[in-house]
């Protein structure tokens, strides 16, 4: 493994991407980012500004008509290997917006989704939780 | 001098960072979190379904029985079907570890299967009136409200009409 490979699999970068998200599980990612109780910093991450720099996705809402060109777009500007994670119910199957002429529905149709956290929105603990089993995920695809 | 009793009282804490995924982490009492539901308690009135904000419960009739199912992964965790469920046989636990991985997203389910009954007069399938239903719906039971609770609601009516000679 390369020494590159074998750094970085300790620091996994991530980025957030709100697909038409009411903000719940926005408010929630800050939280696990920002407080020093949840501290996700502390698993070697780090969010950042730039789909180039990441590592580990997360996105949240629904994926809206509106916006479902530009997330996919901008999912592909995200390197490989990427580890995706779907955060609250809404990108996972829809939610309570399932069937909704103005939402696409289920991000997994359109995107490759590697973990999810079921919520409406998952309490910090339980994003953590979901970006650890993504930490695992990305060190087999490094 | 406020300030470094601040200081010190804060050192003398230690950090507040919470010890998950690392240690162990809180659960507040009510927290909703993963749903069960026990087949023995639900009478198949399917308020639940009927509430549910996410579209998350279904009811299936098999050869078992009538099917209760919930996927987690479209629910809210609003608990309306808590709520409305006469009976309590749907309760949500606080077990909020449900992150999965993208393989097991189908088999976040909760089931289980009311088993059907047979109606003592004409023998046909019925699902079953529970204890707890009667105890709401009279204040005593008695000898022709536990036949009535042994019939299938065709004979029921019957039985109705006949005043209780049946």
């Amino acid at each position: 493994m390369s020494f590159i490979a074998r750094i970085s699999q300790r620091s996994p970068w991530l980025y957030r991407i709100n697909a038409g998200s009411c903000n719940g599980c926005d408010v929630e990612l800050a939280t696990t980012a920002c407080i020093p109780r949840y501290d996700v910093e502390r698993l070697g991450c780090q969010y950042c500004g730039s789909p180039k720099h990441a590592d580990i996705v997360l996105i949240t809402g629904p994926l809206t008509l509106r916006v479902k060109d530009k997330v996919l777009r901008l999912y592909e500007e995200i390197p490989d290997p990427k580890v995706t994670v779907a955060v609250g119910i809404c990108p996972i199957s829809g939610g309570v917006f399932r069937n909704s002429y103005a939402v696409a529905g289920a991000i997994d149709r359109y995107l490759p989704v590697d973990v999810n956290v079921p919520g409406c929105p998952p309490r910090p603990q339980a994003i953590i939780e979901g970006i650890a089993k993504a930490i695992d995920v990305w060190r087999e695809r490094l | 001098m406020n300030m470094l009793m601040l200081l010190l009282r804060n050192l003398a804490r230690g950090p507040s960072t919470d010890a998950f995924p690392f240690g162990d982490t809180f659960t507040p009492e009510r927290l909703r979190g993963r749903i069960r539901f026990d087949p023995e308690l639900c009478t198949g009135c399917r308020m639940c379904a009927h509430v549910c904000a996410g579209d998350a419960i279904h009811f299936d009739e098999t050869d078992e029985g009538l099917r209760f199912t919930l996927w987690h992964n479209t629910c809210t965790f609003c608990g309306l079907c808590e709520h409305y469920c006469q009976t309590k046989a749907i309760h949500l636990t606080d077990d909020w570890h449900l992150a999965h991985l993208q393989q097991d997203k189908y088999a976040m389910i909760e089931q289980g299967v009311v088993a059907p009954a047979a109606c003592a007069e004409c023998g046909g399938r019925m699902t079953a009136p529970v204890p707890a239903l009667t105890a709401m719906a009279y204040r005593a039971s008695n000898r022709r409200i536990e036949h009535l609770q042994t019939l299938c609601p065709d004979c029921r009516r019957k039985a109705g009409v006949k005043g209780g000679r049946s």
